[in-house]
Order: C-alpha cells, then structure tokens, then sequence
C-alpha cells in the first residue's frame, strides 16, 4: 500500500476559506491591506497557481539543497581561492552580499503579508512557502558573506548596509519597502513575484552566476544559483493575482506594473550595471549590460505582460534610451564618491576596457570618455586627491539615486540634466522623466526626504564630507577607494593633457 | 579624506554583535538584525514618507505596542532554529508520518472504526483545517510585525507548522473519505460544520477575534498564550487520548508526531513573555491584561469542542473534565510569568 497521490487530497489544503460573521469582514480583511479596489471579492474564489507543491514535498526538498549547498561550501573553505579572486569581482560580490541579503529578508516580512490578508487560502499557502524561501534566501545569504568578515572588513556590510543611513541602502530601501512590504497584498504579489521575481532576479542571478564561474568563484556561484531554483516556486504568486486584476481593473495592473518595472531598473542600473561592465574582469565578461537586459529582461518581459493583455510602459523610450547611459553615469558616480560605499569600485577604463565599452556603446567615448580622461590625468599627475569628492550629488526625489543621467541636446552636446516639479512651496528634482510622473502619481507615500534634503536642513553635522561619512555609517576600515589606479591609468602615462586636468596639472607642477 | 587609513584588528564576526569575546552561533549570525525597518535611529518603519499609511500601522501597533523590551535584538529562541535546522527536522519528522500513515492504510485501519468516533472525526477533526488555517494567518501577522527577525522567524516557522498541520488533515479527510464513502466526510460537510455547528461556534469567534487584533503584542498574546495553549491542549493532547479509547491509534499517533511544534512553539512563545518582563517591567502588565481579556473567550472554544467530545464518540470524556484539562494546561504553561489572580483582578478593577 502507497501513500495517497497530492491530487487527491491537495484540495482540502487549499480550499480553507470561510465566511466569517462574529468580526465583520473588512476588519479581518481591511481594504487597505488587501487592496481588492474594484475587483469583486467573490472573483478571489478563481485565484489558482499552476505549480503545486505540498509541505512534506516542501521540506524534503529544501532538505536536499540545504545539504548540498552547504556541503560545496565547506569543501571550498579548505582551498584558497578567495585570496585568488580579482577584486573587481570581489567587489561585485560584496555589493551583492551587502545590496541583496536584507532585501531577502523584506522578503520574508512581504511575504508573511500576503500569508496574512491574501485574498484566497491557496495564495496563503504558497506565501507561507515564499517566506520560508526567502528566509533561506537572506540567511544563506548572509551566512556566505559572514563566511569573509575576518579577512575583508567590507564583507561586514552584509549584514550592516540597511541599518546604515548610507546612500545607496536609503535608496533601496525606498524602493523595497515600497514595492516588498508596504503596499497592499495585491500589488505586492505583481510588484515582488511578478515583475521584480520573474523578471529581475534573473538579471543579478543568471548574469552573476555566469560571470562568478568564468572569475573562478565557485563558491558564489554554488549559492546564488541554488537560490535561484526556488523562486519559480513562489514568484507564482504573481500570475494568478494578475490575471484577476488584469481582468477587473486593468488600468491599476498597468500602473502597478509599469511603477515597479521602473523602479527595479533603476536600481539594477545601479547595482548590475557597474559590475558587469566594469567590475568583472574583461576576459570574464560573457555579455555587456545591455545586452544581458536585452535577452533576459526585455524581450521575455513584454512578451510576458502582452499575454496579460497590458501595453507596454508609458515610458519605454525613455527607458531603453536610459540602458546606454543610466549604469555609465552611476558606476562613475559610484567611483567618485568611492569613500561612500563598502567595496573597492574600480573604474575599469583602461584603453582595451574602454575599447570594449565602446564596442557595446557606441556613443560611450562621446558621452563619458572626457570625464574619465580627467580622471586619468589626475591620477598620473599624482593627484588623485582632486578626483575625491568635496560635495554631495543632487539626488532623485524618487529613486533617491543621483541625477547622473546625460541626455542629447539639440546641438548634439550630452549634458546631465534634472526633471523639476513646484509641489508643495517646495521645488523637486528628478533624475528623468518618469521618476517625476511617478512621484506625482504616487506623491503621499512617496514623499520622502532624500540624504540631501537632511543634509541641506541640517540633520547631519558636521555639514563636510566627514560629518556625511558619519551619517552613512561608514568607518575607515570599510570606505570604499579604488583597488588599482595604475590598472586603469598607465596606459596613458605621457599623454598630453587638456581641459579641467591641465590646470590643476599645471598648478601640481609649478 | 585622503589620509592613510590604519588598519584595525580584523573582525571575527559581524559589528552589530559590538565587542563580544564569544564567537556568534550560526543561528546568531543568520537572524541577527535582518529586519530593517526595527534598525535603530529610524525616523520611521518604512523609507517613505512618515506619515503613510503603512508607517502609521507600524508606528501603532508595533512600535506603540504595550509589549516592550529595551532591546529586543537580545531575545533568542530557546531552540536556535535557522531554516536550515527546520527544515532537515520536519522533513525527518514528516518520514515518520509518511511511515505510520502507510502502515495503517495498509492495515485497513480507516475502515474498521466505529460509527460514533466516525462522526466525531468528521464534526471535529476534519473540519478543524479551517481554525488550524486562521491560526496560521494569526502566526503569519505575528511574524510580519514582530520587532526583531529573532522573533519573525520563530512565528514564519511556526506558520509553516499550521500549513503541515492542515496538510495532515486534508491527507486524513481525503483518506477518511474513501474509506467511509457513507460519511459525509470531505464534501462541503466541513466548512458548514465549522461555520454553524454550535459546538464549534465559540471557537470560530475566538479565531476571527484574534484575526482583527492588530496591536502585535496583543495578537501573539491571545494567540501563542491563550489561545493554542488552551485548544492544543483539546485538539491534539486530549482528542488524540480519546481517539486511542476509541481504536483510533492512527490519530493519536499523528497527534503525537504533530504536538512537537506546538510545544516548540510554546518554548519561544513563554521565552518571548519572560523576555519582554524582564527588560521592561510594564510588559507584564499588559500581558496580565491580555491574557485575562482572552481567556475566557478560549475557555469558551474549549467548553464548546468539550460537548463534542462529550456527546459523540462511542468512548466519551466528560465535557467539564475536557475543559478543565484545557485550562489547566494552559494555566500551567503560563505559570511564572503572570502576575497572582488578585493583582490582575485589582489591575482590570474599573
């Protein structure tokens, strides 16, 4: 005699909804929680995911991975191979650890959430898998990047980074709370499973995997990808949300959708971008930014939500323009303001990288070549203190990252500019375009001081870049400084030199 | 900024554990302040505007909430679970159902027992998925609030045990049903008995009361303290004993395999209370006072399923002594941490 088959009883698990009457549904289900807005209740009743999954399933294969993954990682702590690793790939990996372990564990509080107030038992269960995923996700996470603290003190960002007022955990933060945690089960489950689960992920899972076993780090490469293997499981959650609300009230999907969309681009443009086109080592690179967003992301993504019946973003152009400068702008915003951040960020410019760049980019010297230049010739003038920073960047009233973005003038000169809005007595900036529509949409929750708002009110003293390094967190041991100048600037040693450097040359010389 | 940087000591361990000499446990290392919006210096929960909505929620009935410590990231789970260690238990614990259940399937055992107990696994057994599942979301609210991921994770696991738990009914439903195609066992049989069956009435109240208490602190109190204490102590102890009266040796031998959470779950849960008394005094105030706004409501759950137990198997337990049982267990469990009955008393004294 055989155990009973999962179709036959797996019905009774999911059908655990009833009709309460002691408690008046709205106070077991507040709307704002569970943001059900034109949809009929009863339409929840349909709600219904393609890929089931039971709990002694669950744990016996959770059990397995565990296992497996723990059990390479400890066979690779007895080799060397950390100290082997480049340090532009180190640098990809502490962003990751730092940038990606607590998001996993708003994650686990999103997805207690929909546990919570999801609109049909089923979807209840499925969140209660995702949390448990999630879980596993941030703890291995930062049990990997535990693993380095005591030969890397930045790997100590693993766990610090969002408990830190530094730049870019306010900026990610912004984002996650606000797509993770914050709104209601609704859109949550098209904002975390849906678009950023299924369609970003991939983008720093697959692509990092990649680029982790071309550098050699097999022991990255072991942890990401074993997470990635869950994540079919509960960004499904998205689908059949979607579906119902696509059908109900397809302007809010499109709205919800398009938001997220933006938002997680911008981010990964942030994060993914500089370490794929700059960090890893150039013989390791598999494909440019672009071109990874191209086949992973783009394509798969529009046809994914024109199934749904949904358009493409109002702000497309906008945003496939953004993919040739957007990640440029901030790696070198990442750079320059170097002692902001907990990895070694190199600037990954010397003639053979820039003669990659601008294979991949073909307006990349136009745009961004004489700015590095300047760079270049400071540093072989011996002065790379004039390449530090002495000021803040302007930074988005959205996104919270810098208004670093260049756009083509009519006289076919590139300057960054800002999107502006009077709200308030108060005047905003933006980083582009649709970071000021989607403030203005969405502007009571997100209205939101930016670090240079608290800067400018006097939040953070003393006012000078030492009372901001104080604010973020950031102690000498984990600041970030380039790991290599000659790497990057030799190949120009001798150059004549023109612009912004000459002076300051002139003036070093004299 | 330009100025050589000395390097200092290297690290062992994380700073957030400050200058500790013990090595961190690998449960320390992986639950330790992973919840952001409890960091500290925070204008609010969320990284948006202050004054939003999900701001205000956290701000009232977690942050706000009578439940307090002065540190809450010093509370530690008596049984120092990580996933990694729940997952490798439950999958064994679950090869152990697995191995009773096909044992006496392959006895037959489903189909041998007796008309009364039948009934009384269809009137109380079966339909009790839909309580298990509305504990479930209580456990999934605690975790989603809770003020420290030391706590989070100890409720999102303790979540997950409610969906074994509800996955072990509807095995048995579907298996019950088969076996006893005259019963009405597994048809909509189940949520009219759990929605109307007076024996279940004030149980469901109960459930559906806790499911609208938003205060964190008040939910996981009437929940983790009062509540599952007091129906475990009717669902799983007493109604597995009865189940062995009545031939059913199948359901006391899951009941005991299943009750492992339940008493996990009671490790943390009286650890949580002892906690928060200890760093902050007041909380036992208000536990006192949940406690005693909650208890007569569980009894009630419990006098209610007690009439079942009472009325329909064919080897019955008397209904005082089932509610007695329940609200002793649940009077011992919380024993030690609540203040004497006539202080409460003075307390709630308008």
């Amino acid at each position: 005699m055989t155990l009973l088959k999962r179709e036959e009883w797996q019905g009774f698990v999911r059908d655990v909804d009833w009709t309460p009457t002691y408690v008046d549904y709205e106070a077991i289900y507040p709307e704002w929680h569970c943001g059900t807005g034109k949809v009929p209740r009863e339409a929840w009743q349909g709600w219904e995911e393609s890929y089931k999954v039971s709990y002694p399933e669950y744990v016996a294969t959770q059990r397995e991975k565990e296992s497996s993954t723990y059990a390479v990682k400890a066979a690779l702590q007895r080799s060397n191979t950390f100290q082997d690793l480049d340090e532009g790939w180190k640098s990809a990996t502490k962003m990751h650890f730092g940038g990606v372990a607590l998001v996993e564990y708003a994650a686990v509080i999103g997805e207690l959430k929909m546990a919570r107030f999801g609109l049909n038992g089923s979807w209840r269960n499925m969140a209660t898998f995702g949390q448990l995923d999630e879980m596993r996700h941030a703890q291995i996470t930062t049990f990997f990047g535990h693993e380095f603290v005591g030969q890397d003190a930045q790997y100590d960002w693993t766990q610090k980074t969002f408990h830190t007022n530094d730049w870019v955990p306010i900026a990610l933060r912004n984002l996650f709370d606000g797509m993770m945690v914050a709104p209601n089960v609704v859109d949550l489950a098209i904002e975390l499973p849906f678009t950023f689960e299924t369609g970003f992920t991939n983008l720093q899972f697959i692509a990092l995997s990649a680029d982790a076993l071309e550098s050699g780090d097999v022991n990255f490469a072991n942890m990401i990808s074993s997470i990635q293997t869950d994540e079919a499981r509960h960004s499904q959650q998205g689908g059949p949300t979607m579906e119902i609300l696509v059908e109900h009230d397809p302007v809010r999907a499109q709205w919800v959708i398009d938001k997220s969309f933006w938002g997680s681009a911008r981010a990964f443009a942030a994060l993914t971008g500089p370490a794929m086109d700059y960090y890893t080592p150039l013989e390791h690179r598999k494909q440019s930014y672009r071109e990874f967003m191209e086949e992973w992301i783009i394509d798969q993504y529009i046809h994914t939500i024109e199934d749904y019946g949904l358009k493409k973003p109002w702000y497309w152009d906008e945003f496939i323009t953004g993919l040739d400068t957007w990640h440029h702008g901030l790696h070198m915003g990442l750079w320059y303001w170097r002692p902001t951040v907990w990895w070694r960020p190199k600037a990954g410019v010397s003639k053979d990288e820039r003669a990659w760049l601008a294979s991949k980019y073909p307006n990349w010297e136009n745009v961004y070549g004489d700015k590095w230049d300047v760079m270049i010739d400071q540093v072989n003038a011996n002065n790379v203190a004039a390449t530090l920073p002495e000021t803040l960047p302007w930074l988005c009233s959205t996104c919270h990252l810098p208004c670093c973005n260049a756009t083509p003038s009519r006289n076919g000169e590139w300057k960054v500019r800002t999107w502006q809005l009077d709200y308030d007595g108060k005047k905003y900036h933006f980083c582009t375009n649709a970071c000021r529509q989607i403030f203005w949409k969405d502007r009571d929750n997100v209205n939101h001081e930016t670090l240079i708002d608290r800067f400018l009110a006097g939040q953070i003293q003393p006012m000078d870049v030492g009372g901001i390094l104080n604010y973020m967190g950031m102690t000498p041991d984990a600041m970030g400084d380039d790991p290599d100048y000659g790497a990057w600037t030799r190949d120009y040693i001798g150059r004549a030199v023109e612009g912004i450097a000459a002076a300051t040359v002139q003036g070093a010389t004299q | 900024m330009t100025e050589q940087v000395r390097k200092p000591r290297a690290r062992r361990t994380f700073s957030a554990f400050g200058e500790i000499r013990k090595m961190p446990s690998e449960y320390e290392i992986v639950t330790h302040g992973q919840n952001w919006t409890t960091r500290q210096n925070r204008t609010s929960a969320f990284e948006q505007n202050p004054s939003s909505a999900p701001n205000m929620w956290f701000k009232t009935y977690r942050d706000n909430s009578a439940l307090q410590a002065h540190d809450w990231e010093q509370f530690r789970d008596p049984d120092q679970y990580t996933y990694r260690t729940y997952v490798n238990a439950q999958a064994e614990s679950e090869l152990k159902v697995h191995g009773v259940l096909e044992e006496y399937s392959a006895a037959g055992s489903a189909a041998a027992l007796a008309p009364g107990w039948v009934e009384t696994l269809a009137t109380l057994y079966t339909p009790s998925r839909y309580p298990v599942h509305g504990f479930q979301q209580i456990e999934a609210y605690i975790g989603h609030m809770a003020p420290t991921s030391y706590v989070t994770n100890a409720a999102g696991l303790a979540t997950a045990d409610f969906l074994r738990r509800v996955t072990t009914i509807a095995y048995r439903t579907r298996e019950l049903q088969l076996a006893q195609p005259s019963s009405d066992i597994g048809t909509d049989h189940e949520r009219r008995v759990w929605e109307t069956h007076p024996g279940w009435q004030p149980a469901r109240k109960a459930v559906e009361s806790v499911l609208a208490t938003y205060d964190w602190g008040e939910a996981f109190t009437a929940l983790n303290l009062v509540l599952l204490p007091t129906l475990d102590d009717v669902l799983s102890r007493q109604f597995g004993e009865i189940a062995r009266d009545n031939g059913d040796e199948l359901t006391w031998l899951l009941h005991g395999f299943l009750d492992a959470d339940n008493q996990r779950r009671n490790r943390w849960s009286i650890a949580l209370a002892e906690f928060a008394i200890t760093q902050q005094p007041t909380s036992a105030s208000a536990i006192d006072k949940w406690v005693a706004r909650w208890s007569p409501i569980a009894d009630a759950a419990a006098q209610g399923l007690a009439t079942i137990l009472a009325e329909t198997p064919e080897i019955p337990r008397n209904a005082d002594a089932v509610t007695a049982g329940a609200k002793a267990a649940r009077e011992g469990l919380l024993r030690g941490i609540l203040a004497p009955a006539e202080a409460v008393a003075k307390v709630s004294a308008p």
